[in-house]
């Protein structure tokens, strides 16, 4: 097989990969240690190896490693920053959200890409965008709550909560 | 799983993608084009010896066109769903049918060409665009031309293309006067397979005759199809409760159901009924109709 050599960055950082023609994203990933990437059914369905393209959540599983190439990818390991948590992150934690945390990171990765693209989500646009994660201890009434949770406690709606406090 | 794959090419023009599709076909073993990679990686085809992938085109857009829209080949499912001009289009059905694409992470990844190349029985914006009377434009060695899609679907997983290239979907502008249309899905969730789906549009002229019908079902026969009887049914009548339970008894005789994990033939037929139904009550009163 004839090796290719693709640059992706990596949760900020560049990378350059060697892979092979039909390596699959996912398992790229996990070879070089992106574990919180995991494997779950590898035909589209559970979502547990989501990760953010370019800002949005794929299935890692149902993409050639190739079409990565000069796209910035985001794993749950590069949500954090340092010791300090995403807020999503934290409302997981303070909403007992996690169970055996097998489906967490893909739930934390699309709550995240959806709070940025819509912070004041609805219950229904949370369901939904949740919807692409199972859970198989089936776990879904704490994570819509702590995703709501954690859209109230961004700068915004903090502010507002602020000057309401403040009259 | 693609451990045999030998050679992995990313074109960014059309001509390119055409040129290297027939250089590895001349070369020998099989091969194909990827966009998404929703279906391929799913199929599981440990035969694939390249990938010719076509994620690098520019083929993601919507356009106004003379007398319709254009969407590009490798638009993505999310990007249809959210498009304004496709929202205001036909009471936005194929903005809806997108939106049924699977999960968010699938409707990110799959593309308006793949769904309609992978020619699934279930494909699901086939209804809608052969109730929208859409054509596709595709290209390959023998040179550019557009079919209509009704045309383009020969069999599951089956089309019109041999190795030519899909490239451009076109809808029409919808007819002038009072239309309304209507998508339809049967899941278990609407982001499943579809069981059955379907599509109608129809145009009333002053007196709620129908002037024009279109009738389109899915994953009922081996491609997507217009029930073009009940479609003809339609038309000339008024559209009341006994045409629409005429039309829709005569859709789900044209239909030729199999049994599946999905669902059996027998009910298939019946949900077809049910859904043609559904999908006329819903065009009648978004036309302003009481049935």
């Amino acid at each position: 097989m004839s090796d290719l050599v693709i640059h992706v960055t990596v949760n900020g950082d560049a990378r350059p990969w060697r892979i092979e023609p039909g390596d699959l994203l996912l398992d790229v990933l996990r070879r070089e240690g992106y574990w919180g990437v995991k494997r779950g059914c590898e035909t589209g369905e559970c979502g547990a190896c989501a990760v953010l393209l370019d800002g949005e959540p794929i299935n890692s599983c149902l993409m050639f490693a190739a079409q990565a190439d000069g796209r910035e990818l985001l794993t749950i390991e590069g949500v954090a920053q340092g010791e300090k948590l995403h807020p999503v992150q934290e409302a997981f934690l303070d909403h007992g959200a996690v169970q055996c945390g097998y489906c967490t990171p893909a739930m934390v990765l699309c709550a995240k890409a959806l709070l940025e693209r819509s912070p004041a989500p609805t219950e229904a646009e949370v369901r939904e965008m949740l919807s692409g994660v199972l859970c198989r201890c089936t776990g879904y009434k704490k994570p819509v709550e702590a995703v709501l949770a954690a859209a109230k406690a961004a700068p915004k709606a903090r502010g507002k909560t602020a000057r309401r406090a403040a009259r | 799983m693609f451990d045999r794959i030998r050679a992995f090419h990313r074109p960014t023009t059309v001509a390119q993608a055409l040129r290297l599709f027939e250089a590895e076909r001349r070369r020998g073993g099989r091969g194909r084009f990827l966009a998404g990679g929703t279906d391929l990686v799913v199929q599981r085809d440990r035969t694939l010896r390249w990938l010719v992938d076509l994620t690098c085109l520019p083929l993601g857009y919507v356009r106004r066109v003379h007398g319709g829209w254009a969407i590009g080949a490798t638009t993505h499912m999310t990007e249809i769903e959210h498009s304004k001009p496709l929202l205001a289009l036909a009471d936005g059905i194929l903005a809806e049918a997108a939106g049924t694409c699977g999960s968010q992470q699938i409707r990110n990844m799959a593309t308006i060409g793949g769904n309609l190349a992978n020619a699934s029985p279930a494909c699901d914006l086939a209804p809608p665009l052969l109730a929208l009377d859409a054509s596709v434009v595709i290209t390959g060695p023998g040179g550019r031309r557009a079919m209509p899609l009704d045309r383009f679907f020969k069999g599951v997983h089956r089309t019109a293309l041999n190795g030519a290239l899909l490239v451009e979907i076109v809808v029409p502008a919808p007819p002038r006067g009072k239309a309304a249309w209507s998508y339809q899905k049967l899941g278990r969730l609407q982001s499943d397979i579809a069981v059955v789906n379907a599509s109608a549009g129809v145009v009333l002229d002053g007196r709620g005759f129908c002037t024009r019908a279109r009738i389109a079902l899915g994953a009922v026969a081996p491609t997507p199809l217009r029930a073009r009887r009940a479609e003809a049914l339609l038309e000339g009548r008024r559209l009341d409760r006994a045409a629409i339970d005429a039309a829709a008894e005569r859709a789900a005789a044209e239909a030729k159901p199999v049994s599946d994990v999905r669902g059996t033939a027998a009910y298939r037929r019946a949900m077809c009924r049910v859904l043609v139904t559904r999908a006329l009550e819903e065009c009648g009163h978004r036309a302003g109709r009481s049935l």
